[in-house]
């Protein structure tokens, strides 16, 4: 049996070095990041700035959710979680229609594997004028609501996500804030 | 087989970085590494995750996937060919110039999806969501990406040390694993855009992101970052004449400053200083992009021209013009030179007499590997038959009436064939930009 040469050793430890770095970055970073709260506590009784002149008045009990959250000027998203129910709201550029702007949306929902869009699809409105459409979807053991806003060349996306007892606690709470959003240009 | 009185080069300081890789691939050596095993089971950990990822993608938009990968597939193509034409006269093993390029485009890539936007994330809980939306992007990419390729350059400096012998058989190598990182990672963007547009199988958001992150932002992307660290790692290798501090103070200046590089380009600067339009998009294109862009061609040029003095010193030596004269010596050691030359031969001798220079200058380039070989070792016999080659080839040259295959006086027509043509192909692409809306 052959010895091993130091020159190998080497070899090995350098190699197991480029193969720690790796894994620090590829499972440490994530670990790092799963075992850091992501939750901000936020006022129920005041607007909050989602971004890209959009607001949003937050269910009560509505955390939010730093990882899902990227406020700007053209582009923003905002993740609430009231429980383990999801609610985002997304604003992007948009020059489309309404019933294209939701026809949109249904598609990524479908793209999605295992996804599917269930019922009717409704006209709503929010307190402040905004026009939308809004149904349901449903997934394995999950079940959804979607919105769609248009506001000035921007589409206001809101997909609300969680297993189905817990959606039918919080969903009178969400639509609620869903109806408190507000567009004001440059803001 | 006729052996050229062999003379020794003289060498300059200019030239010490310059060493001759031994003959062939070194396939042996290779797999007698440890690190090469280990390095083939990351590479195997790759393949098999962005094969999760592509299967995702393949489900769902099996048409877009398709057109994304032939075009980002096509697109590598000029790239790679520019890379490898870098180091002309002493080519990288074609096996270790896939192994870079395959590090990038597997290994680089899948550990930056976790990694990156692990780190996004920890900008916004640490710092605020406000930071992670302007800077995110311009921290946790750069950060987490720089170091998964820049590993890839130590890997093959593990497994084949004794092919890193110039400052740029570094800068290939860098530069392919970031054509590999930045070819997947073009893949992945437009499927992201297909995703996102929510039209279902639709090719339009591909060909959208193949022109704004193919042609807009190719040319200062992965691969020139690549190619900075990867000029750092081969200093550090080659400069044994260096003190260790001086040469691990290069390499990580380098390697800074193609995470600078990075961090300026995805950065929020200049987001919105210029106005809206395709002219401000431009000039927020150059204004970031063009400044390492040239810096870094500064210093690929530099390491060239090193290299090429070295190896055509070799040829210099020999004094003998049927193996190189004096004006194919002026030619050898430049890209640009050398296919002025081969364009000169076509339009003087035809396509045949084009077809002979390009074969006369590998035969030149390699005959002056082989003799700077046989200056470090012991002979084999290649010189004489590389030699044997040149000769074949003047014979060729001869008998179609042009022996010298220098670049001629520079040509206006061909200035502005290659002007016009470059004009057209910005045209195009502008053209196909705005009827998309990219720009």
């Amino acid at each position: 049996m052959g010895t091993v040469t130091r020159r190998q050793l080497t070899n090995v430890l350098a190699a197991l070095s480029i193969v720690l770095i790796l894994a620090g970055l590829a499972f440490g970073l994530p670990a790092l990041n799963r075992a850091l709260p992501a939750d901000r506590s936020i006022a129920a009784d005041r607007p909050f700035r989602i971004g890209a002149g959009v607001s949003v008045r937050p269910p009560p009990g509505a955390v939010l959710d730093v990882t899902g959250t990227r406020p700007g000027a053209t582009d923003a998203t905002a993740l609430f979680r009231i429980g383990p129910v999801q609610y985002a709201i997304s604003v992007r550029p948009y020059d489309g229609t309404l019933t294209s702007a939701a026809a949109r949306l249904r598609q990524r929902i479908t793209d999605t594997s295992g996804y599917q869009v269930t019922g009717a699809q409704l006209a709503v409105a929010t307190a402040s004028g905004l026009a939308g459409l809004q149904g349901g979807y449903a997934a394995p053991g999950r079940g959804g609501r979607y919105a769609v806003f248009l506001a000035e060349g921007r589409t206001i996306e809101v997909t609300v996500s969680g297993a189905d007892l817990d959606l039918g606690n919080t969903l009178p709470a969400i639509e609620a804030s869903t109806r408190t959003l507000r567009y004001e240009r440059g803001r | 087989m006729t052996v050229p009185r062999l003379r020794r080069a003289r060498r300059t300081r200019r030239t010490t970085a310059v060493q001759p890789a031994p003959r062939g691939t070194g396939a042996d050596r290779m797999l007698r590494q440890p690190a090469f095993w280990i390095m083939m089971a990351v590479l195997v950990a790759g393949a098999a995750r962005m094969a999760v990822v592509g299967g995702r993608f393949v489900g769902v938009y099996p048409f877009a996937t398709a057109v994304a990968v032939a075009l980002f597939a096509l697109l590598a193509v000029p790239f790679w060919l520019f890379v490898s034409e870098l180091d002309f006269l002493e080519r990288e093993p074609i096996a270790l110039r896939v192994l870079a390029f395959a590090w990038g485009g597997l290994v680089a890539t899948s550990v930056s999806l976790a990694g990156s936007e692990a780190l996004d994330d920890l900008v916004a809980k640490l710092g605020s969501p406000e930071l992670a939306a302007g800077w995110g992007a311009a921290l946790a990419g750069p950060t987490v990406e720089e170091i998964a390729k820049t590993l890839g350059v130590v890997a093959i400096v593990l497994i084949a040390r004794n092919q890193i012998n110039s400052v740029l058989d570094g800068v290939v190598y860098g530069a392919l694993v970031g054509l590999g990182f930045q070819i997947v990672e073009d893949v992945v963007f437009a499927l992201g855009a297909v995703a996102l547009a929510g039209r279902g199988d639709d090719v339009q958001p591909v060909v959208a992101t193949f022109l704004l992150r193919g042609f807009l932002s190719g040319m200062w992307s992965h691969t020139l970052f690549g190619a900075l660290a990867g000029a750092g790692l081969g200093y550090l290798v080659v400069r044994a004449d260096r003190p260790p501090a001086n040469r691990v103070g290069v390499a990580v200046l380098a390697v800074l400053g193609a995470w600078a590089s990075h961090v300026l380009w995805n950065s929020p600067l200049l987001g919105d200083g210029l106005g809206g339009g395709a002219a401000a998009l431009l000039a927020v294109l150059l204004l970031k992009g063009l400044p390492p862009l040239l810096l870094i061609l500064l210093l690929v040029r530099s390491a060239h021209d090193r290299e090429a003095d070295y190896y055509v010193g070799q040829l210099a030596a020999l004094d003998d013009p049927e193996l190189i004269t004096e004006g194919e010596l002026a030619v050898l050691g430049s890209g640009s030179r050398r296919s002025a030359a081969r364009w000169y031969a076509g339009r003087r001798a035809g396509r045949r007499a084009r077809t002979a220079v390009r074969r006369l200058q590998r035969a030149q380039a390699t005959l002056a590997v082989e003799l700077s070989r046989d200056a470090c070792s012991v002979s084999d016999g290649s010189v004489g038959r590389w030699s044997d080659v040149v000769r074949e080839q003047r014979d060729v040259l001869r008998s179609l009436g042009h022996p010298d295959a220098v670049a001629g006086t520079p040509s206006w027509r061909r200035t502005f064939s290659l002007a016009g043509t470059t004009a057209l192909a910005v045209a195009v692409v502008w053209v196909a930009l705005t009827a998309l809306g990219g720009a």
